[in-house]
């Protein structure tokens, strides 16, 4: 398979009062295109502090990384924000869906800070990606009156309206019943399809074990990469 | 363009914000509706004021003009007196020939009050003899349709022809019958009226006659509007049996030049005079002192309102945008994950604190509309004459941009807070 990213010596240091915590101590990984990975560890492992860095939202204190063959660990605030609106998308344990806004505004949402988008195109991706995830009944409903289920599909749904390469999914089941889990689970798998590498972060072994890829972290260090 | 498309955007998310907190968004807004209301409301008001003061030194023949008339000589001097022959056509002359900046010289031959007759009607006025430059210096007219004016023609042949204020028209004719033409008598002797002097209270300044004072309304307007006016030759010739002047009226080219201008015709008139004060100047310029002194008090304290007004509803915006972005900073967080640049949310942010302060500014322009009605009835209340203050778009305008200005100042710092949050930290936020 095609590599997506590629991260060589990553490190992370946090400077709390007098004490250096090193979130990630010397991080070597390789991500393909439209795998499944489940990032497993326990909390103060690492893996949120990965996910971050992977997804743009926070700089590596040292190390490269390699996303789509581009050299990424030292972006400006402005640019890491463009990967974050066209090439990454975000799942929450806690949905974090803006309660004034309706199911279709959500999804609709990452569009909005796109040029490329128009308001029609951005409502007519934003159908497209709740259709996708069975939501298309529920367009005008706002948040609250969605079951934890369906609003975790809706985030899914913003999460992949902007056709992202790369998912990160942080303890997706965490607020859901047993029911949904799997649900939820097996939604996120069948992106693999569309090419979207999908990226479990989570501590719980069952969500794991739906992944062909797992990486368990501690300290921040992987302490195992194994596929299944 | 793209900027106006995510200013569009900005503003459009902004109303849905102040939609969904009302009462909020109410008291946010308070500050500033109070501001531009009584900025507006004062600023009308004054210049109402204003306004009354600027007519009131123009009815008195403005800030350019130059009075002069007879006064007794001094006990020393009284028996120099023959040495004078006190105010005559000579001054005017030697007036218009060495001063240039004196624009015009109106000598003034009073006849006396005196008894007009018409048709039996009878009525009591003054009778002055004056020149065509009577209007200019008195800033009074007589609209084409009223007639005309003295001319030098009639000054030159003694015509026998008046001149009539409006309050002596609305005395001695009843109203349907047109003055124009008609013949009066002045102590016995007939003169044709050919013109009506502009009616003061007409001007274009709305003063409120006191109610049930007679007519012709009440106050200094009264005397202004009364009045019978002839020809100076005529005055002096058919009446006074001599040429001698009550007083002169001048108009200096600009109010800058009176000093100069004063001391110039001063200077003129005691060589005329051979040296005898036996004349007075007087100027409006004490007048207009004080109206500058008082503009200027004006302006100070409605800097102090401006200033208070500008502190009071920036400090209401900036608090509650400040508090609005504590309660939303992990909807921060998710703009911010979902690819909102720090620009974006500053933007968003800025257009909430815009929109609050238009809709401010736009509802304090409605209730400064309710201060200055309320204001103008106790005016008239108290002082019936009064001008009543009237609303100004370019005072409200005036005073929407200040509210706006103040919004986007008191915006500026929240939304900075909010463009600067931490993804990370503003997604774990509870």
């Amino acid at each position: 398979m095609a590599s997506l990213a590629t991260i060589r010596g990553l490190h992370k240091a946090y400077v709390m009062g007098d004490e250096t915590v090193h979130a990630l101590d010397g991080v070597d990984l390789n991500f393909d295109r439209g795998e499944y990975i489940a990032i497993l560890g326990p909390s103060g492992s690492g893996k949120s502090t990965l996910m971050h860095i992977l997804g743009f939202m926070d700089t590596p204190t040292k190390g490269s990384i390699l996303f789509e063959g581009e050299e990424v660990s030292d972006l400006s605030a402005d640019r890491r924000a463009w990967y974050r609106s066209n090439r990454v998308g975000f799942v929450f344990q806690s949905f974090n869906l803006l309660p004034r806004l309706s199911v279709l505004e959500n999804v609709a949402l990452p569009l909005l800070y796109r040029e490329d988008f128009t308001e029609d195109a951005r409502e007519e991706a934003a159908k497209i990606a709740l259709e996708r995830v069975g939501m298309s009944h529920r367009l005008t409903h706002r948040p609250t009156q969605l079951s934890g289920g369906e609003r975790q599909r809706v985030a899914i749904a913003r999460a992949i309206v902007a056709r992202p390469a790369i998912v990160f999914a942080d303890e997706p089941t965490g607020n859901l019943d047993v029911k949904n889990v799997d649900r939820i689970l097996d939604l996120l798998g069948s992106l693999l399809a569309e090419g979207i590498t999908v990226v479990v972060v989570t501590h719980d072994l069952s969500v794991a074990a739906k992944a062909k890829r797992v990486i368990s972290m501690r300290a921040g260090q992987v302490q195992e990469d194994r596929r299944q | 363009m793209k900027l106006l498309i995510r200013i569009r955007a900005a503003v459009i998310n902004g109303l849905r914000e102040l939609r969904a907190n009302k009462v909020r968004s109410l008291l946010s807004m308070s500050g500033i509706i109070l501001g531009v209301a009584s900025l507006v409301a004062m600023v009308t008001v004054v210049q109402g004021m204003v306004g009354n003061f600027r007519q009131f030194v123009d009815a008195m023949g403005g800030i350019e003009k130059i009075t002069v008339e007879k006064q007794a000589l001094p006990k020393e001097q009284e028996h120099l007196a023959e040495l004078s022959e006190g105010l005559t056509l000579r001054d005017v002359e030697q007036i218009k020939a060495t001063i240039p900046i004196v624009r015009y010289v109106s000598p003034e031959a009073r006849v006396g009050f005196e008894k007009l007759v018409w048709e039996g009607r009878e009525v009591n006025t003054m009778i002055n003899g004056v020149t065509p430059d009577y209007l200019p210096v008195a800033k009074r007219w007589v609209d084409p349709s009223q007639g005309r004016f003295i001319s030098d023609l009639d000054i030159l042949h003694k015509t026998d022809v008046c001149v009539l204020g409006s309050s002596i028209v609305a005395e001695l004719f009843p109203p349907n019958v047109d003055p124009l033409g008609k013949v009066i008598r002045v102590k016995g002797k007939r003169f044709v009226v050919i013109g009506l002097l502009n009616n003061i209270e007409a001007q274009g300044m709305e003063i409120r006659s006191a109610s049930g004072k007679g007519k012709g309304g009440g106050g200094m307007w009264r005397w202004r509007n009364s009045g019978v006016y002839i020809p100076i030759s005529t005055a002096t010739s058919k009446f006074n049996g001599n040429d001698r002047l009550s007083g002169l009226g001048l108009q200096v080219a600009s109010g800058d030049d009176l000093n100069y201008a004063v001391e110039q015709v001063e200077r003129t008139l005691l060589q005329t005079h051979n040296g005898l004060k036996d004349f007075t100047l007087t100027t409006n310029e004490q007048t207009l002192e004080d109206f500058r002194k008082t503009e200027v008090a004006f302006k100070l304290s409605l800097g102090g309102v401006a200033g208070i007004s500008l502190f009071i509803g920036g400090i209401g915006i900036m608090n509650v945008m400040l508090a609005s972005i504590n309660e939303r900073i992990r909807e921060i967080g998710v703009r911010k994950a979902v690819g909102a640049r720090g620009s974006d949310l500053f933007l968003q942010f800025l257009s909430e604190a815009a929109v609050i302060s238009v809709l401010g500014g736009l509802i304090g322009l409605v209730v400064s509309m309710g201060i200055v009605s309320i204001m103008n009835y106790v005016l008239m209340q108290a002082v019936p004459t009064g001008v009543v203050s009237k609303f100004d778009w370019i005072i409200m305008v005036q005073g929407l941009s200040f509210s706006v200005v103040v919004g986007l100042i008191a915006g500026v710092y929240p939304a900075i807070r909010a463009a600067s949050l931490d993804p990370i930290e503003a997604l774990r936020h509870e």
